[in-house]
């Protein structure tokens, strides 16, 4: 523990340092960290990219079922089978088909038209990213709005009552899977109470509440799946950094409690747990993909499960291919917050 | 989030006395008119509305001559119409011929089309235009094609009529006639390209597509040129899509749609026992079943097959699994279509000492270890399954379950890939000739419906049962058939499938069909 001096100006310098806010520093340095930033997450955008498409390429060709016998049912003969697969292009050879794929992707900037409906892949992921980005959006900030207050809430007062409710109960949500934690709420908050439609999306023309109403319960299903380890993290780093040096400091430098608690505490405490989300957004969108089909929304998740088990092959990519490119730019996003939340990631070295 | 707080505590509870109250002198005044005279306006249909009708899968292709999945059937149903058709019961009726004539050596068929009939753009339909939908059902060799061997279709555009000529007699042609598939359309596509017209389908039935998402909903609109007078009552007719079921349901016990194509059994006395809900039920043309592979050794053996057979408690799996919705089966046909043994006393019959004799006479009187192959996601089949692989254990055949995605379990049984699988047959039309030729026909593309399964004196019987005519010996003919495949039993008949649809207690006059498909023409929605 340092010495603290009486003098005002080491304190009003304490806080500042504590806070980062070096203006001059800031200007140059901020571009440059997203520019590295960038820069680091393009350099990696490229390969995942090539490995997402090859691989999903791949993959489906060898899990076994044919998209020719799924169209046609249990009663096509052989014959209108194999005809089908001709006109489908599904009878030339693997190397062909992959090279027509890529070129496909590259010239027009989608996976080929939908083998079951016909329809461009680029035109029915765009039709249904809309929902699927909304819940994602929803969840993502419903998980902070349950997070942040009840972390906050739990460091109050270590081993208080509230930290021990706050560590236990998000557990419960944690071990469930996230089809039974929406099958719960639709039941009690739907069903029952009637506070919530049971599922799908209020149409376009019903106006905003209704739409986000009939979000709102997917949304927080993902969220209550994806909060519990948030909370904990944020729970511990918020511990750690009121524990912290520079805290005992803005203390005896009289500093109000809240501004503390809000500016510095939960500042330096966000960061991991602005990883902890980042590396989670596996989870969101698995997620979000699951919840879709327990509510009956006919989003990116239900295309995905139609197109996967109907062997839909050109919309299963053009889906993969779409999650990667939103996972990558969350990465970069996460990485461009981290780098306005915490000064010691935009030092120019 | 509470809603009870203690400001609205009060008058929600005044609300709900006179709620109670009003109820209460409702159910008075309704109960007085029960005893003094017929009931209220409840019955008498009101035109108008739009009724949602979800579904488990979206209709993604509306060529009535290519498709023949559910999804896609049941939407091509409500746009193009046969000349004869089925109802509840599946009896044959006439649909678009106002009338028709066989001849006695079961050679000309003669149709009169009814009078005025228009296309849903208001264009009259002629008599050609049966031609031309025939001979494009057979051209497209889909999986729903004409199979009888039609020498000449004529027709007269003044006189509406259409004469088919026959090579030879073909009993099941009526009843073929009857399918989806025999629909009829616009010759030429009136005009359009074959793919302008599929996008934008025009017929004589009930219903136009107004707007029609191939991996999503399709709304119908009513077709004003709908030859059955006021009909239909609806102004649309949504098919939602909703890829899980139990949301299905639910969003029916919520009154967020009216209706649902799909009940599972085990919600069925849920849906029929709730007031909010009715359940739609029927015999359907469906046969939940158990297929041998009969090329593999164990399964080429007769006495196996009848040990199994004799293994299982059919009623006990049936109730077990269907929940008292369906019947256990003891004959391939199902009591819904013509000629079904299932009251003659064919089936081989539960008794496991039975079991274990037939079992010491097969060439494998120490039991073996076998895999039955199901489709996952049928939480039914899989307790089938399971039963399966109990009883047979009794009898010292072990079972393995392999439980794969439909499109892999279709790739493997396809090709004759499995020892044993669950799986379902079903038939297209009420004549018991297509579910005999599938299931039965070693010289048919699916070889006995993939179970190799070959007996000369069957395969005869179902050729002579397509020419002679319908009356007592065509019904000895197919008895005779049940007999023997309940004897070498090639794949056990488990139970007969119902048709289960719901509604909410809102929605009138559904008619369910036995190919699990509904007409809405007469439906209606109380206000």
């Amino acid at each position: 523990m340092h010495s603290v001096s009486a003098s005002a100006g080491v304190f009003e310098a304490a806080h500042e340092a504590a806070r980062g806010t070096d203006p001059g520093r800031e200007s140059r340095a901020l571009p440059r960290a997203i520019g590295r930033a960038t820069l680091r997450v393009a350099s990696t955008v490229l390969p995942v990219m090539v490995g997402v498409v090859t691989a999903v390429f791949f993959l489906l060709r060898i899990v076994p079922g044919d998209p020719a016998s799924m169209i046609l049912g249990d009663r096509a003969t052989p014959q209108a089978v194999a005809a089908l697969r001709e006109r489908l292009g599904l009878d030339a050879p693997l190397w062909q088909q992959y090279i027509e794929f890529v070129t496909r992707i590259l010239t027009h900037g989608d996976t080929g038209d939908s083998l079951v409906t016909g329809v461009a892949t680029g035109d029915l992921i765009w039709s249904r990213a809309p929902v699927s980005l909304a819940i994602v959006a929803f969840a993502l900030i419903l998980a902070l709005l349950i997070t942040v207050p009840l972390a906050l809430a739990a460091v109050r007062r270590k081993d208080g009552w509230i930290d021990h409710a706050v560590r236990v109960l998000p557990s419960i949500t944690m071990g469930m899977p996230l089809f039974w934690i929406g099958l719960l709420l639709i039941i009690v908050f739907a069903v029952n109470l009637g506070w919530f439609p049971v599922g799908g999306v209020a149409p376009a023309g019903a106006g905003p509440l209704p739409w986000i109403r009939s979000l709102f319960l997917p949304s927080l299903s993902v969220a209550l799946g994806m909060a519990p380890p948030l909370i904990r993290s944020l729970r511990a780093q918020l511990l750690e950094v009121t524990e912290a040096e520079f805290v005992t400091t803005l203390r005896a430098a009289r500093v109000p409690e809240r501004t503390i608690r809000f500016t510095h505490v939960l500042r330096g405490a966000a960061l991991p747990t602005l990883n902890l989300l980042s590396v989670n957004l596996a989870y969101l969108i698995g997620g979000t993909l699951v919840v879709e089909k327990v509510f009956g929304i006919n989003g990116l998740g239900t295309l995905l499960f139609q197109s996967i088990s109907s062997r839909d092959f050109p919309v299963v990519q053009g889906v993969a291919l779409y999650c990667a490119v939103l996972v990558v730019l969350v990465t970069l996003v996460t990485q461009v917050l981290s780098a306005l939340i915490d000064p010691r990631l935009r030092r120019v070295r | 989030m509470s809603l009870t707080t203690p400001s609205t505590l009060p008058l929600r509870r005044r609300r709900l006395w006179s709620l109670v109250a009003t109820a209460t002198v409702a159910a008075m005044l309704l109960a007085g008119c029960a005893q003094s005279g017929p009931a209220p306006s409840d019955d008498t249909p009101t035109a108008g509305g739009t009724l949602t009708y979800g579904r488990l899968a979206s209709a993604n292709d509306l060529d009535l001559h290519t498709q023949i999945t559910s999804n896609n059937a049941f939407a091509i149903d409500k746009i193009f119409e046969p000349l004869v058709s089925f109802d509840e019961s599946g009896e044959i009726i006439d649909w678009l011929a106002e009338n028709h004539e066989i001849s006695d050596d079961g050679l000309v068929y003669s149709f009169t089309l009814r009078d005025g009939l228009k296309y849903s753009d208001g264009t009259d339909v002629q008599a050609a235009d049966v031609k031309f939908s025939l001979e494009r059902n057979i051209e497209k060799q889909g999986p729903i094609m004409l199979t009888a061997p039609i020498a000449s279709i004529e027709t007269d555009d003044e006189e509406r009529t259409v004469t088919i000529t026959l090579a030879e007699p073909y009993t099941p042609f009526l009843s073929e006639l009857t399918g989806f598939a025999a629909g009829v359309l616009p010759s030429d596509f009136g005009g359009k390209s074959e793919e302008e017209f599929f996008e934008n389908p025009v017929g004589t039935g009930p219903f136009v597509v107004s707007d029609w998402d191939p991996a999503g909903d399709l709304t119908f609109v009513k077709n004003e040129h709908y030859w059955q007078e006021g009909k239909p009552l609806l102004d649309s007719l949504v098919y939602t899509f909703v890829a899980d079921d139990n949301q299905l349901l639910q969003r029916l016990s919520a009154g967020q749609i009216d209706a649902i194509e799909t009940v599972p059994a085990a919600n069925a006395s849920e849906v029929d026992g709730n007031d909010a809900t009715t359940l739609i039920s029927g015999d359907s043309w469906a046969i939940e079943q158990v297929f041998f592979n009969t090329q593999k050794p164990e399964f080429s053996d007769v006495h196996v097959r009848r040990a199994i057979a004799r293994a299982l408690d059919l009623e006990g799996i049936t109730q077990a699994t269907t929940f008292g919705t369906a019947r256990a089966a003891t004959s391939l046909i199902p009591p819904s279509i013509a000629y079904s043994a299932a009251d003659a006393g064919f089936e081989l019959g539960y008794d496991v000492d039975a079991a274990k004799q037939e079992l010491a006479e097969s060439g494998y009187p120490d039991g073996f270890t076998a895999t039955l192959l199901i489709a996952s996601g049928n939480a039914s089949r899989a307790q089938i399954a399971q039963i399966v692989q109990e009883s047979l254990a009794q009898i010292g055949i072990t079972i393995e379950i392999e439980s794969i995605d439909l499109a892999a379990f279709r790739e493997r049984f396809r090709a004759f890939d499995y020892d044993f699988m669950l799986n379902s047959g079903q038939s297209d039309s009420p004549d018991p000739n297509g579910l005999v030729t599938f299931q039965a026909d070693p010289e048919g593309f699916s070889n006995s419906y993939w179970t190799h399964y070959t007996n000369d004196e069957v395969t005869a019987l179902m050729h002579e049962g397509r020419t002679t005519p319908d009356g007592p010996e065509r019904e000895q003919i197919y008895l005779d058939i049940q007999r023997i495949l309940a004897e070498e039993v090639p794949y056990i008949p488990v139970y007969y499938a119902s048709t289960l649809h719901g509604t909410t207690s809102k929605v009138h006059g559904l008619e369910g069909l036995p190919n699990a498909s509904i007409r809405f023409q007469d439906a209606w929605i109380e206000e």
